[in-house]
């Protein structure tokens, strides 16, 4: 294939302005993504925006138009949800719950940074801390409570394995659990595909 | 009337506080004592769970795990405090949320009552700064300062979750200029400083430093440039998570970007509990201010000394 | 009784006749149900005479059916089963009228807003709902007696309230007509926010050129009674005959002996902000608001003055004009109609912190911009920066301030005026400074008038004024030399960017004056949800309310530019005009009656009644009782429905009628 083939030429064509990931926001009563009007504001007051490439309204904008892509954009995940753009827009949009939502969507699909997927499926599932003390590998924050009079795993979780189980069963009757194993599925194939591709190329 | 009746709170310690910066768990527990508070502990109690990451990746999942830790607080009967900006962000918005959704409520209760758990809505989330300027106020805490800082110089980071969704904080839509912090650093006699973009995000949260450090690096080099070009002694947080981005982020910002940064900040990291517990002259090693171990790799990254150092020579 | 009253016999006990027609409005109704199964069931209802069907009953050969009917002697009565009243009742009344038969023994069945259009895809279901319109209609129908309309006199003068240009305008059309006026402002001179204004977009004219010669002509005209720094405080009566109470507030100064030679201002030692200058120049506590002010004379605001007495000494006041001892005065007039044009506020953006206005020097709005550009303000027509009194080489203007705001209790309106005036002021300084970096900041450009696109493509082509589409976010401040510093997106770069910019003008948008409550309390007319004041009809009668005889015109009504406002000044002009011209008008007989022998005096009717139109009278038997005034009453029915004695009715709508309605079912 000619190199200025794929340098210069754009096939890409822009679909209508109703999307099935509009859709999913108007049933979950955010249908107010349609009523952005683009004015920036957003984007502007965005600290993430400032030195990335992440467009807060551009996203939301691909959102609406579906382009699907953004649900596989590292963009998405840039927002730091600082809530500055929600405060501010003259469309009284909630922009940051948008965002949220949007991720919620491309996760569900299986777009999920690996460094995510395992701090939800092997540490938020497995010990109900996000940022965890227990085990042998976290001795020395254990000793730095103790160091501090207080005792070397705090009154959460940590101390209490019944809670784990608990939550544990609260996030497999919620579906997280299974949203996990399609991820996981998910990785998996992409990987032997990943694999395979590398092989052909060989 | 006691004053240990009054206030009755359940602490939700979160995950960042107890686990990688437990000198701001015990300065919370040292302050909330002295000023005749009672705590009790919420046992078996999870992650709140993290908005930025949890919340982004299943919002039924966040709004379930959050409502069964505002019933472990429910069942004491008792409003939750917490020191972490976060998990107030996430306590609290769950409870709004759930308050104003009655499906919403119905199916989260669905959830808990497989574990025979039940959301009424009965307490109130709310922050320890909260607490110390609306339910005890700044002239309740001014009657317990001791000491005062002759010329200490603050940057005062407010963080995000805890004045935005302004709609959902208790502070009157108030979210570009608040000054509530500031008024209680002030207090002990320090000088909050202005700097530019004062309320701007420390890029921890949204998942972005789990996502990629060197962007969430990047937007504590610009906080800590614009902080020490006005001249800060310290930084005061009040957020744990914020805390760590600007401590262990401030080692971060200075190998990631030493060509842009010139000398490398130095600037200690305070939480504001352990502020004012110096001012109330609460035994520092009670704030987690003194060092007793030998530990390597552990928290704070940025030395204090210097402030220790101001301490010594400036309260009176 | 004309002939047709006689061969009907016409005397509201006859037995009833009626004539039902049942209309297809071509397939409005037709296309849904079975219009001949519809007239077919109409006729086996008792004392239906005569039924028929027709594609259009609006129009001739409709109306000419049932004149046919009546003039024959075949019916009495007439229902139309068709659209809604508010289409087509007074057609058919009229019809009624000219056949003979009096206007209200007609009833009007709406099968299509309330049938056909709501029920489109259940046909069977709208049969069925139509079917009882008709019912209905006939039993009231039957019910029907003869009413007469109403005649009262009018006063052939006019109130205007507000002497902006709308105020004038409309001032000006009324004396031509050869009515009377009484032009009311609280301020104390006529002119308006247009005489804050410089120069005025697309043609640029000066403000004040096309201004004062109206000023001066409302001044001339001895058929207007020009009462400035004068407030309206009470208004009793109806259309036609309106009682106003005005109260002329104390200038402590005497208007006649007043010559207006200013003497007084260099001696006053009170000086105080200007609100004609929005803040920027002070006044002193005796002032006129500007210098071309009419009237010319002096007033003292005494919130400020601490009556020193220097004024009033005779060296200093020649004509001895001063008088502290001034107090309110009241005056009664009587007025057959009239206008409100009471203008607007100036949008107040401080309460948009992340904007600095307030906490940073050079952040100003756009009418304090348009008093730096003014040949008479405060900078004689050189916009300085606030900080340092010097030129700015870089300006930035942020559109939609205050408008487009849907966040809670944001104008949602679009203030229509702030794209031009934006566009307008970033020409003037360009003109003055060609170097300057100008830019304006939008979400959208609004250049719909005549001229104004042309205007706007020549700011951008001529004049090379940078549009950036974004809206700013944030400013901050460069503390070395307040220098505003904008964060914003270039939305179609898909570009953060900052500019740094020496002065930041928010162009603020059109609020509705803040006390506009005192006004529709006073006159009883309404605001719409946006708080400006309500139309009677959106498009079709944008000068009127729904109070007969007063009208609103000009930015109270709604934003608006000064080419608008005087079209709707003008339009409110020819309705006071036209109501007035007959000497008297037509009231529907549609009232609210009291049957005093059942009145127990409780009192709840008149406070129900949003139109003031009952009060308690001694009746000779049944001592007193509440009695309502025809030509105020609206027929609303909120006082009947919530008579405990069951002893109010509307006239053509009674209990009677109405029961009869809901209670026979055939």
């Amino acid at each position: 294939m000619s190199e200025n083939v794929e340098k210069y030429i754009k096939r890409k064509v822009y679909k209508s302005t109703s999307s099935g990931i509009a859709q999913k926001f108007v049933d979950a009563g955010l249908e107010k993504l349609r009523a952005c009007i683009n004015c920036g504001t957003c984007t502007g007051s965005c600290p993430s925006g400032r030195r990335t490439a992440y467009r807060t309204r551009s996203v939301l904008r691909r959102a609406l138009t579906g382009d699907e892509s953004v649900l596989e954009d590292i963009d998405i995940w840039l927002c730091s949800t600082c809530y500055t753009c929600y405060e501010r827009c003259p469309r009284d949009i909630p922009v940051t719950d948008m965002i949220i939502k949007l991720r919620n969507i491309a996760v569900e699909e299986g777009h999920i940074l690996d460094a995510h997927f395992d701090l939800a499926n092997k540490i938020f599932y497995e010990t109900g801390h996000g940022v965890p003390a227990n085990g042998e590998a976290n001795k020395k924050w254990q000793d730095l409570r103790e160091s501090y009079g207080l005792p070397p795993l705090p009154p959460t979780v940590h101390m209490h394995p019944e809670a784990v189980k608990e939550c544990q069963e609260l996030m497999k009757s919620v579906g997280f659990r299974d949203l996990l194993d399609k991820i996981e599925n998910i990785k998996e194939k992409e990987k032997e595909e990943a694999e395979k591709s590398k092989e052909e190329n060989k | 009337m006691s004053e240990k009746n009054k206030w009755k709170y359940g602490f939700f310690l979160g995950c960042v506080a107890p686990n990688r910066y437990p000198m701001i768990e015990s300065s919370i527990r040292a302050v909330f004592d002295h000023l005749g508070a009672e705590i009790l502990e919420l046992e078996g109690a999870s992650c709140c769970p993290a908005p930025g990451v949890f919340r982004a990746f299943h919002i039924p999942t966040w709004l379930v795990i959050a409502a069964r830790n505002i019933t472990i607080a429910e069942e004491l009967g008792v409003d939750i405090i917490t020191g972490c900006n976060g998990c107030y962000g996430t306590l609290r918005d769950a409870w709004v949320e759930l308050e104003h959704d009655h499906e919403l409520k119905k199916m989260v209760n669905g959830h808990l009552a497989k574990v025979g758990r039940e959301f009424k809505g009965s307490i109130e989330p709310k922050h320890i700064v909260q607490v110390l300027y609306q339910d005890m106020g700044l002239d309740y805490l001014r009657g317990f300062v001791k000491h005062k800082f002759k010329d200490l110089k603050v940057a005062v980071h407010y963080g995000c979750h805890i004045i935005k969704p302004s709609d959902k904080r208790p502070w009157d839509g108030e979210c570009e200029d608040p000054t509530f912090l500031d008024e209680i650093v002030e207090i002990t006699g320090a000088k909050s400083i202005n700097y530019k973009d004062k309320l701007q995000c420390c890029g921890a949260g949204g998942a972005v430093r789990t996502a990629v450090k060197e962007i969430s690096a990047d937007f504590s080099r610009e906080k800590l440039e614009n902080m020490r070009d006005a001249g800060a002694d310290i930084i005061i947080d009040c957020c744990p998570f914020c805390h760590l981005q600007l401590d262990l982020g401030q080692v971060e910002a200075n190998n990631l970007y030493k060509d842009m940064i010139g000398e490398p900040y130095k600037i200690p990291v305070i939480y504001i509990t352990q502020l004012l517990g110096l001012s109330f002259g609460i035994d520092p090693n009670l704030l987690g201010l003194v060092k007793n171990h030998d530990l390597k790799g552990v928290s704070p990254f940025i030395p204090i000394e210097s402030f220790l150092e101001k301490v010594k020579t400036q309260l009176t | 009784m004309t002939e047709v009253d006689k061969k009907l016999n016409i005397t509201g006990n006859e037995k009833p006749k009626i004539g039902v027609y049942v209309c297809h409005c071509g397939v409005n109704i037709g296309g849904v149900v079975s219009v001949p199964d519809l007239v077919e069931y109409a006729k086996t209802l008792p004392n239906v005479s005569v039924g028929r069907e027709y594609k259009f009953f609006c129009s001739d050969v409709g109306q000419k059916m049932i004149k046919e009917d009546i003039e024959a002697g075949l019916i009495n009565r007439v229902v139309v089963a068709a659209c809604s009243p508010r289409m087509h009742e007074p057609t058919f009344r009229i019809a009624c009228k000219e056949a003979g038969l009096n206007q209200f023994l007609f009833e009007m069945a709406n099968i299509r807003e309330h049938s056909t259009w709501v029920h489109m895809k259940e046909p069977e279901g709208a049969y069925e709902v139509a079917k009882d319109h008709i019912r209905l209609a006939i039993a009231k129908a039957r019910g029907l007696a003869p009413l007469a309309v109403q005649k009262v006199s009018v006063e052939p003068a006019c109130l205007i309230i507000g002497a902006g240009i709308t105020g004038m305008n409309s001032a000006i059309d009324l004396t031509a007509a050869g009515y009377k006026v009484y032009l009311v402002d609280r301020s104390a001179t006529i002119g308006g926010h247009m005489a804050q204004l410089d120069k005025t977009f697309p043609t640029m004219d000066c403000s004040s050129c096309i201004l004062t010669p109206k000023m001066s002509e409302i001044s001339r005209n001895k058929d207007i009674e020009l009462l400035t720094y004068s407030e309206v405080t009470e208004v009793t009566g109806y259309v036609g005959n309106f009682e106003v109470t005005i109260k002329k507030k104390p200038h402590y100064v005497d208007q006649v002996k007043c010559t207006g030679c200013g003497a007084c201002i260099d001696p006053c030692p009170i000086t105080v902000g200007n609100e004609f200058d929005l803040g920027l120049s002070t006044r002193k506590a005796i002032y006129v608001p500007f210098p071309q002010a009419i009237p010319s004379q002096y007033t003292i605001d005494m919130d400020s003055c601490v009556k020193c007495g220097i004024c009033a000494r005779e060296d200093v006041c020649e004509p001895g004009a001063i008088n502290y001892d001034d107090e309110p005065e009241y005056i009664h007039v009587k007025v057959g109609t009239i206008i409100v044009a009471t203008g607007y506020d100036e949008y107040d953006p401080s309460e948009l912190k992340q904007y600095g206005y307030g906490k940073y020097p050079n952040v100003i709005t756009g009418l304090q911009m348009e008093r730096l550009l003014s040949s008479f303000g405060p900078v004689v027509g050189k916009p300085v920066k606030p900080s340092d009194l010097k030129d700015p080489h870089s300006i930035a203007f942020l559109q939609c301030v205050g408008s487009r705001n849907f966040r809670e209790g944001g104008n949602k309106y679009c203030s229509r005026v702030c794209c031009m005036y934006a566009t307008k002021q970033a020409r003037q300084y360009k003109e003055k400074h060609p170097e300057a970096d100008i830019y304006i900041f939008y979400m959208d450009i609004r250049a719909f008038g005549k001229g104004y696109e042309e205007f706007y493509e020549s700011a951008a082509r001529d004049y090379g004024i940078n549009y950036v589409r974004g809206r700013i976010a944030e400013v901050r401040e460069n503390p070395l030399n307040h220098n505003i510093i904008i964060r914003s997106e270039d939305t179609l770069l898909q570009q953060p960017i900052e500019v740094e910019v020496e002065l930041f003008i928010l162009s603020t948008g059109i609020e509705p004056r803040a006390d506009s409550d005192s006004v529709t309390s006073l006159l009883r007319i309404q605001k719409s949800a946006d708080g400006f004041f309500l139309e009677a009809h959106p498009k079709l009668r944008p000068v009127d309310t729904l109070t007969e005889g007063i009208f609103i015109a000009g930015v109270s009504q709604g934003p608006k530019d000064i080419p608008d406002s005087v079209a709707q000044a003008k339009g409110a002009a020819a309705s006071a005009i036209g109501l007035m011209a007959k000497g008297e008008v037509e009231i529907e007989p549609f009232f609210a009656v009291v049957h005093s022998d059942r009145c127990s005096g409780c009192g709840m009717c008149i406070q129900n009644c949003a139109y003031g139109a009952i009060e308690f009278v001694d009746d000779r038997y049944y001592g007193s009782v509440a009695s309502i005034n025809k030509a105020l009453c609206k027929g609303c029915g909120a006082c009947s429905g919530n008579c405990r004695s069951s002893a109010i009715d509307i006239i053509g709508f009674s209990s009677e009628q109405l029961h009869s309605m809901i209670t026979k079912r055939e």
